[in-house]
């Protein structure tokens, strides 16, 4: 919860939520001295009438008072509200941003493994459920407080220490009482209701996203059952939170009745024995009414704060500060070459290597191809060579310099790795071009697609202002495909790893986008994991790893068996 | 105010009654107030006049609060279990219709989808929970505290007359400029929500591109954008209660001078004849604020109101926006019966039309063409998965439709060209029991498994990470195996695998074929294409 506080605090929000603070706390004390006013004025004046003093008394200043507390109390209200929820806003704003940035720093694997779904959750839900941590949990607590014990400071010297003492105590009390039974099990509740919440919304968005393949497997209708049970228990769950939100509710309500029935009894007895004045004593059972309004929020706090810390909970690792990264200035020197030094990986410490004392050098220029059965390790091994694998063993330098020194961005700009599953996002063909190159001209971005022999295609499909839909929806998978590499020319990698590149294109189209590149790109090394024949004649010379995790080189593609 | 949208109205009809009820139980919880206000102000009247029993005022005050407090709580309990019947209810029609989508339709993809059906609709149920019971309120209350001042003192009953009925006039004016603004905030939450999962998916591309900066910064400016515009719906939404604050708050400070002034005989007028006596004045003061609350309640659920109908008009474009479903159920059937014959005629479907096409039990054919020809969506139609726009398939001899199309499907075995896996161990997606080691090892996923840290308990990401191309289709050929299948359906099947692994793939398909199956395969693979018996070119 601290660390998620002091995200959500940073820099210029403290003195927002310091005046939204100091509102809320003017908005209940003028509440209260409003009430207070004002039966005292009635109570004060009915007495002055009765003693027929009634042209004596001063009526100016208390109505003058009554009308400047209703508007004053009405204007602080809305600056109260403003400032708490922009001060909010932008709190749960900087989160959810600082939580991206971090996503974006995790480690590569965890990366490609991170599901929609989750990620959505924790991003979106915990987010949102964190904004209750500034409004419904610190600033009404912090104002209840100011504002009781101001009010029993003004009821001690206005009226009586025993009224003001019951009257706040009651209320004191009476909220520490309720929420020392209640707190726990609503957490309990409220974890559960979102637990189950979580949990629903990950099968759903599961269901939907595979439901042509359970129609096929024939496990659609289950799952829509399993869906609806999911559904049922978190609605038992909201219903158990709502019972004990309801029960502390009525608590708080009586809590709430129970201070002024102390001060109608006090204040009875002190007016009838005629050591108060009727009036006084007015004040203590208008006030004690005016301060139900502070601990009303209470409840709902109680209900959310479960929700609240488990979401906390959850945050505060992500926003950890990533490990530290290289940085500064390293230049890589010109013509320098890519190599492996004996890099073996295992996967677990008990297993078979995938790779196992694997050496190679990438020079400038050079196109090499991997070859191999699917699941060899083609892919492990580009994964490597881009700096996004550490090995288990062995060095991965380019020129003299080691991959895991090198700062993140000097490492990106000299090699680029196109996987076999890379994805495009939602928005304009540009768009989607500029992720590589930012500050690319349209020309550019069209060179780039003609390289990758995608130009006609988009051009007749409306230009480079055409939206894709999410994940590049509205392209077939061979275009997809091409986009992709063209993004990759855009970078202008001195070494290029490409991962099937020509996968789901025919074998002209293939073809002639592997010359494309080439020509696009005459500098650059290219190191391809490759899977048909015209991807292996494009390279000068093939390394085939073997399933034993070797590496060995081959002759020359003409003589592979490929067809 | 009576201005009833529609889409709302329509969407809630059938919980119309049990809202009622609770509403009804929070007005009876609220008219326990003008006991409680009796009391205190017998009690203080008599302090004036040397008299009374300040500790059974106390216990009555006490127990009518405890009254209240059960009122109110049976109240909130009839409105709860109300609402969430009735979200419920709108919810099981959205799943119901998405579960049976061929795919996502214009309206958005399972995050926007999840959005609505989960996040979204819950605003309908602060809707029923506050808004109703409040509009209940505001018709009842006020009329009777406004009888019981005019009883006593047309003055006061005057200032409640002019302070109230102009409240509802900006309220609404206020309230209208709110729900627009409502609604645009409320499309740019979902839209963020896409935004970040669209992102976030990327995210290892991003990386690669070292854009992790500039697609922070993205996303920083769309947040920016939409702290804005809801601040911009919340100073609107704040002002409509302010005003009502501002009004509520001038008339019970007019109340409370005349009565101040009534009791000092400084005025003379505004009764009718005999002078206000103090208990009324107490009395008076302690119910104005009464008179305003149900109508600041209703202010306060305003916003409610306006979620609601942004929520509801979202519903009615989610109704409108078209979502073709897949025949029949998906669920476990007995297979069809029958010869598995397979016929179209005047098959047409996204712009494409087939070329009429019978093929016999145990055919082989290739399905070939450029990408995009419509390779893909033949092989849906053909599974039921989609709806030809016109023309008929039909499967065993009779037309292939809703009714028999589960029967249809438990006889397909079907590879895609891209796998979609539900989030679940490797051992459950590829069959229900234990999976079977011959055929693993025909698909050549045991060599797999043992390389692979958990084995059959891996959990593959969405889209098969985790696995390479060939990992992820081999998987898909072990489930392909353990299904028996009489008819298969395989899209690009040896795309983006090497040679060996493409054979073993081919050799798998050809093995199934030799027991009987039908094999349609849409290829580009010339050694694939050579191995089938008759080819539809598109």
């Amino acid at each position: 919860m601290r660390a998620v506080l002091r995200a959500m605090l940073r820099g210029q929000m403290r003195p927002l939520l310091l005046q939204g603070l100091a509102l809320s706390v003017l908005v209940l004390a003028m509440g209260a001295a409003l009430l207070g006013l004002s039966g005292w004025f009635i109570t004060a004046t009915a007495a002055a009438g009765m003693a027929g003093a009634g042209l004596i008394f001063d009526v100016f200043r208390p109505s003058a008072g009554i009308r400047f507390l209703a508007i004053g109390r009405t204007a602080a209200r809305y600056g109260e509200r403003l400032l708490t929820h922009d001060a909010v806003l932008r709190g749960v704003a900087a989160l959810r941003l600082r939580l991206l940035a971090a996503q974006t720093r995790a480690p590569f694997e965890a990366l490609t493994r991170l599901r929609a779904g989750e990620s959505l959750n924790r991003l979106g839900a915990d987010v949102e459920a964190l904004d209750g941590v500034l409004l419904r949990l610190l600033i009404p607590g912090l104002a209840a407080i100011t504002v009781l014990a101001g009010a029993f400071g003004m009821l001690w010297w206005l009226v009586d220490l025993r009224i003001a003492a019951s009257v706040t105590g009651c209320f004191t009390l009476g909220a520490l009482l309720v929420g020392a039974l209640v707190a726990r099990r609503a957490a309990r509740a409220s974890r559960g209701l979102e637990d189950a919440t979580q949990d629903y919304r990950r099968e759903m968005v599961d269901l939907l996203r595979t439901r042509r393949e359970r129609a096929l497997q024939g496990t659609l209708a289950d799952s829509r059952a399993r869906l609806g049970r999911l559904d049922h228990e978190r609605r038992q769950r909201a219903a158990r939170l709502d019972r004990i939100e309801r029960t502390s509710g009525a608590a708080l309500a009586l809590v709430a009745a129970a201070a002024p029935a102390a001060a109608i009894w006090l204040g009875g007895a002190a007016a009838l024995g005629g050591g108060l004045s009727p009036a006084l004593a007015a004040i203590g059972v208008f006030v004690a009414l005016a301060l139900a309004e502070a601990v009303a929020p209470l409840r709902r706090g109680l209900g959310d704060y479960g929700r609240i810390a488990q979401a906390a909970r959850r945050v505060a690792p992500v926003l950890r500060p990533a490990l530290p990264q290289p940085s500064g200035q390293t230049t890589i020197p010109a013509g320098a070459a890519l190599s492996l030094d004996t890099v073996t990986l295992r996967r677990g410490p008990d297993r078979a290597p995938v790779l196992d004392r694997v050496s190679m050098t990438l020079t400038p220029g050079e196109r090499v191809a991997l070859a191999g059965a699917s699941g060899s390790g083609k892919s492990t091994l580009l994964m490597l060579a881009a700096g996004v694998l550490t090995p288990t063993e062995g060095a991965i330098r380019l020129g003299d310099l080691p991959l895991d020194i090198l700062p993140p961005e000097a490492l990106r700009r000299a090699i680029t790795l196109v996987p076999q599953r890379a994805a495009l996002v939602q928005g304009s063909v540009a768009e989607n071009l500029r992720l590589a190159a930012p500050e690319a001209s349209d020309a550019e971005l069209y060179a780039a697609l003609e390289a990758t022999q995608l130009a006609a295609v988009i051009h007749t499909r409306g230009g480079l202002q055409t939206r894709l839909g999410p994940r590049g929806a509205g392209l077939s998978g061979g275009e997809a495909r091409r986009l992709v590499l063209a993004r990759a020319v855009l970078r202008r990698p001195a070494f290029l790893l490409l991962d099937e590149p020509t996968e789901g294109l025919d074998a002209p189209t293939a073809q002639a986008t592997l010359t494309g590149l080439a020509q696009a790109l005459p500098q650059t090394a290219m190191l391809i994991a490759a899977h048909r024949h015209a991807e292996m004649a494009f390279a000068d010379r093939v390394l085939r790893v073997m399933p034993n995790g070797h590496l060995a080189a081959t002759q020359s593609p003409e003589l592979l068996e490929i067809p | 105010m009576s201005r009833k949208p529609s889409s709302l109205t329509a969407l809630l009809a059938p919980a119309r009654a049990p809202i009622a009820h609770g509403s009804v139980l929070s007005v009876a919880a609220s008219l326990i107030w003008l006991a409680q206000a009796w009391v205190i102000a017998g009690a203080l009247a008599g302090w004036l006049q040397g008299s009374g029993n300040p500790g059974r005022d106390a216990l009555l005050f006490l127990a009518l609060a405890a009254l209240r407090a059960g009122l109110n709580h049976a109240a909130e309990r009839q409105l709860f279990r109300a609402s969430d019947l009735a979200v419920a209810r709108v919810r099981e029609r959205l799943l119901g219709r998405e579960a049976k989508a061929s795919g996502s339709g214009a309206f958005g993809g399972p995050g926007a989808v999840a959005a609505l059906a989960v996040e979204k609709l819950d605003a309908l149920r602060a809707y029923l929970m506050r808004y109703h019971p409040a509009m209940t309120r505001t018709a009842l209350i006020p009329p009777v505290i406004f009888a019981i001042a005019a009883w006593h003192s047309w003055a006061i009953a005057l200032v409640l007359l002019l302070a109230g009925p102009l409240i509802p006039v900006f309220m609404a004016l206020v309230g209208w400029a709110a729900k627009d603004a409502s609604a645009r905030q409320m499309v740019e939450i979902g839209t963020l929500g896409d935004l970040m999962v669209d992102r976030v998916a990327a995210l290892p591309d991003i990386r690669l591109l070292d854009a992790g900066d500039r697609v922070t910064g993205h996303f920083a400016q769309v947040s920016d954008d939409l702290h804005r515009r809801t601040m911009a719906v919340l100073r609107v939404a704040f002002l409509s209660s302010t005003v009502l604050e501002l009004f509520a708050a001038l008339g019970v400070a007019m109340v409370a001078v005349w009565v101040g002034f009534s009791l000092l005989d400084v005025i003379g007028w505004g009764t009718w004849g005999a002078p206000l006596t103090p208990f009324a004045g107490i009395y008076l003061l302690l119910l104005a604020p009464d008179f305003f609350q149900p109508m600041r309640d209703l202010a306060a659920a305003w916003h409610d109101r306006a979620a609601a109908q942004a929520v509801a008009d979202e519903v009615q474009d989610w109704q409108a926006a078209p979502l073709p479903a897949l025949l029949g159920e998906g669920a476990r059937a007995t297979r069809l019966a029958g010869a598995p014959v397979i016929t179209w005629s005047g098959l047409e479907a996204r712009g494409v039309s087939y070329p009429d096409t019978r093929i016999e039990p145990g055919a082989r054919l290739a399905v070939t063409g450029r990408s995009g020809a419509g390779k893909s969506t033949l092989l849906s139609l053909l599974a039921g998965l989609e709806q030809p726009e016109t023309g008929q398939i039909h499967v065993c001899g009779q037309p292939l439709d809703e009714r028999n199309a589960d029967g249809w499907r438990a006889r397909l075995g079907w590879m895609p060209q891209s796998p979609q896996f539900p989030e679940q161990p490797l051992r459950a997606i590829i069959t229900e029991g234990t999976p079977d080691p011959v055929h693993l090892h025909a698909a050549a996923l045991d060599t797999v498994l043992a390389r692979l840290p958990e084995g059959l308990d891996t959990i593959p990401g969405e889209s098969g990470a985790g696995l390479s191309g060939g990992e992820a289709r081999r998987v898909l050929l072990a489930r392909l195996l353990h299904a028996h299948p009489d008819v298969v359906l395989a899209d690009e099947p040896t795309a983006d695998l090497d040679p060996d692994t493409a054979d073993r793939v081919t050799e798998a398909l050809l093995a199934l074929a030799a027991q009987g199956a039908t094999l349609i395969v849409a290829t580009h693979d010339a050694r694939l294409i050579a191995c089938m018996d008759a080819e539809v070119a598109l």
